[in-house]
């Protein structure tokens, strides 16, 4: 056997049955392993998009994702995808052939330092020098990357080590890193909940990724406390819990938002105060305590000073402070919030509009159906007005926002989850980021259902011209794209366009019964915004609406 | 405010790099810069000088994530992390 069999042996001692990559000079002897392996590789068309399949992937299964790419270009084109998952958090194992060692350090061919490029987007990254060193490193990336908070972990192979020879080794399950959890604090954390009137529950994605949505639903149910989530944590608390109030933030409910502001007590769970989120930091809940769980001690008190911090296992932690609450008064003023701050869909005209279609969607597509977004107004519309009942339903790239991500992420949820629905909402700008990939779509007879909001715009970008830039529209008109139709059919996918209101359901139905891939082109008003908006430096209680 | 930290880490070819990136990242200006390697075991102790007006914690707690860090100690402040 020699390293680059030993990669694949690795791979499925890892229980790893799927991957995604492009191949390349430097990591062929990988690539003619993969040529007898059971392992199944989808050649993606560009490494950018295999790695946000493997994200994808990752993100919908709970599984690590794992990427493959070739030395120099093609190495570099994961970093956008690696920094994407570790700002989100997803366990992903990216393997780079590199050049041999024999030419290292000579600017030879394809040869450019991976190694110290991707040490700022990963948590860690691995060269590997000899042969016998092989399957241990590569058996650590897999622990680092699901371990803690999961992340990715890169590992660059040169070729010769790929190349030389190497014996089975014996296999050692390497033990679970265990979660350091530590009880100490959560007296304290209950006596701030049972002396709190007007708590809340701040729910980011380590929550599920901690696999404790089941802890959370006894948590909120017991403790009997309103919650609002972060774009990542959506879909943590059940469809039909009252007291939930939606998201927070910048394009947060504004129910979510003025809760928030008036609450006297912040249980953050696996979130961390990001900038989307607090808006104005020196205004965000300004009257509140905060108690903060996180597996990640760099966490507290990053951003927002913790009264009581607990750190490890959301499992352990969530029962532990578990206690009754008495703010009665506080949960019918939210609902009065809930109420009174709710979505309108009665928008005038015949034109398509984007929060209606989203929900209609929502409503009809099947349960546990997976969306892929991309990141724009489409994004956040999808946030507010679709519903999810699990985060892992909801793919979106929040921490870096990246346009591109939505399709390739959605082949990859396609591939983990093939008997479940998944759709790619994306928009007119980031649909073209990474719009090759429909060439995977085709090739695997992938039925990925695309939803294409299109108002030949860079929307949010154009948004926040037309509020903050004195309506100087710098290079955000995309009113040159291409014949969308005609494009995928060029890929073999058939789609569909629609301008009106009364097209709407008939068009759901036909994409949804389509048993392919399928493209429904959906062209909107360019003069829609997305409401409510908290303005970059305000607090959250001062959000912009369509009406002031 | 100058702070002293004293880092014991493995001896990969990333450390130096690693510890240098995370420290001008966090928003830490380097004043000082030790490197030894340990003679008992494979492994390097590296002394770094830092000047900030954030807390001092703001950047231990990013460090000691570091795969390579092992022990991380800040003088002065009787500190100690250690690595999980």
């Amino acid at each position: 056997m020699n390293g680059a069999e030993l990669v694949l042996k690795v791979l499925q001692q890892q229980g790893v049955d799927t991957i995604f990559g492009y191949p390349g000079g430097a990591i062929m002897p990988i690539y003619d392993a993969i040529y007898h392996s059971t392992v199944k590789h989808y050649l993606c068309r560009h490494e950018q998009g295999g790695a946000f399949s493997a994200i994808g992937y990752a993100r919908s299964s709970g599984k690590v994702g794992v990427c493959l790419a070739t030395s120099g270009p093609g190495a570099t084109n994961l970093i956008t995808s690696l920094a994407d998952a570790l700002l989100d958090s997803v366990p992903l194992v990216a393997i780079t052939g590199q050049v041999s060692q024999a030419v290292m350090g000579s600017d030879a061919f394809q040869e450019i330092d991976v190694l110290g490029l991707s040490l700022s987007v990963t948590k860690h990254s691995f060269m590997v020098r000899n042969v016998n060193e092989l399957a241990s490193i590569l058996q650590q990336a897999f622990t680092l990357a699901r371990s803690g908070r999961p992340g990715p972990v890169l590992v660059d192979i040169p070729k010769d080590v790929q190349l030389a020879p190497v014996a089975e080794p014996e296999w050692i399950t390497p033990p679970s890193q265990r979660v350091s959890t530590s009880l100490a604090n959560t007296a304290a954390a209950r006596q701030l909940i049972s002396a709190a009137s007007k708590p809340m529950a701040y729910i980011g994605g380590g929550v599920h990724m901690a696999d404790a949505l089941t802890h959370l639903q006894a948590f909120l149910a017991e403790s009997v406390m309103p919650s609002v989530t972060t774009l990542k944590g959506m879909g943590s608390v059940a469809r039909d819990n009252v007291h939930y109030l939606g998201m927070l933030g910048m394009h947060g409910t504004q129910a979510a938002n003025l809760a928030v502001q008036q609450c006297d007590l912040l249980v953050c769970l696996g979130a961390r105060f990001d900038d989307r989120v607090t808006g104005n930091l020196q205004k965000f809940a300004p009257d509140a305590k905060v108690i903060h769980l996180d597996i990640d001690p760099a966490e507290i008190n990053k951003v927002r000073f913790a009264d009581c911090a607990l750190l490890g296992d959301m499992k352990q932690i969530l029962p532990a402070i578990t206690t009754p609450t008495q703010c009665d008064a506080w949960l019918a003023h939210c609902q009065q919030l809930k109420q009174q701050h709710g979505w309108r869909y009665d928008h005038p005209g015949e034109k398509i509009y984007a929060p209606l279609l989203l929900k209609q969607l929502s409503e009809r597509m099947p349960d546990n159906s997976v969306v892929c977004c991309d990141v724009g107004q489409h994004q956040m519309w999808v946030a507010q007005h679709m519903r999810f009942n699990s985060p892992r339903n909801h793919l979106s790239s929040g921490g870096l926002g990246t346009m591109g991500f939505g399709l390739p992420a959605a082949i990859g949820a396609k591939l983990a989850r093939p008997q479940d629905t998944v759709l790619a909402v994306s928009g007119d700008g980031s649909f073209m980021m990474n719009v090759q990939e429909l060439g995977t779509i085709k090739r695997f007879r992938l039925p990925v259902k695309i939803v294409l909001i299109d108002n030949q715009r860079l929307g949010m970008v154009k948004q926040w011209q037309q509020l903050f830039f004195n309506e100087r529209y710098s290079e955000t008109d995309l009113s040159d794209n291409p014949d969308f139709v005609a494009l995928a059919a060029a890929f073999a996918i058939p789609g569909h366009t629609i301008t009106r209101k009364d097209e709407v359901a008939g068009a759901l139905e036909a994409m949804f019964t389509w048993p392919g891939p399928y493209l429904l082109h959906v062209r909107i008003d360019e003069t829609e915004n997305v409401w409510p908006l908290v303005p970059p430096g305000a607090a959250n209680q001062d959000m912009m609406t369509e009406t002031n | 405010m100058q702070h002293t930290l004293t880092i014991t880490t493995s001896n990969e070819a990333t450390v130096v790099e690693r510890l240098l990136q995370v420290t001008r990242y966090r928003g830490y200006k380097l004043a000082g810069l030790e490197l030894k390697p340990l003679t008992d075991r494979a492994g390097m102790r590296i002394t770094l000088q830092v000047q900030s007006d954030k807390p001092i914690a703001l950047l231990t707690s990013q460090l000691v994530k570091l795969y390579d860090v092992q022990q991380l100690e800040l003088a002065s402040a009787a500190v100690a992390a250690l690595r999980a």
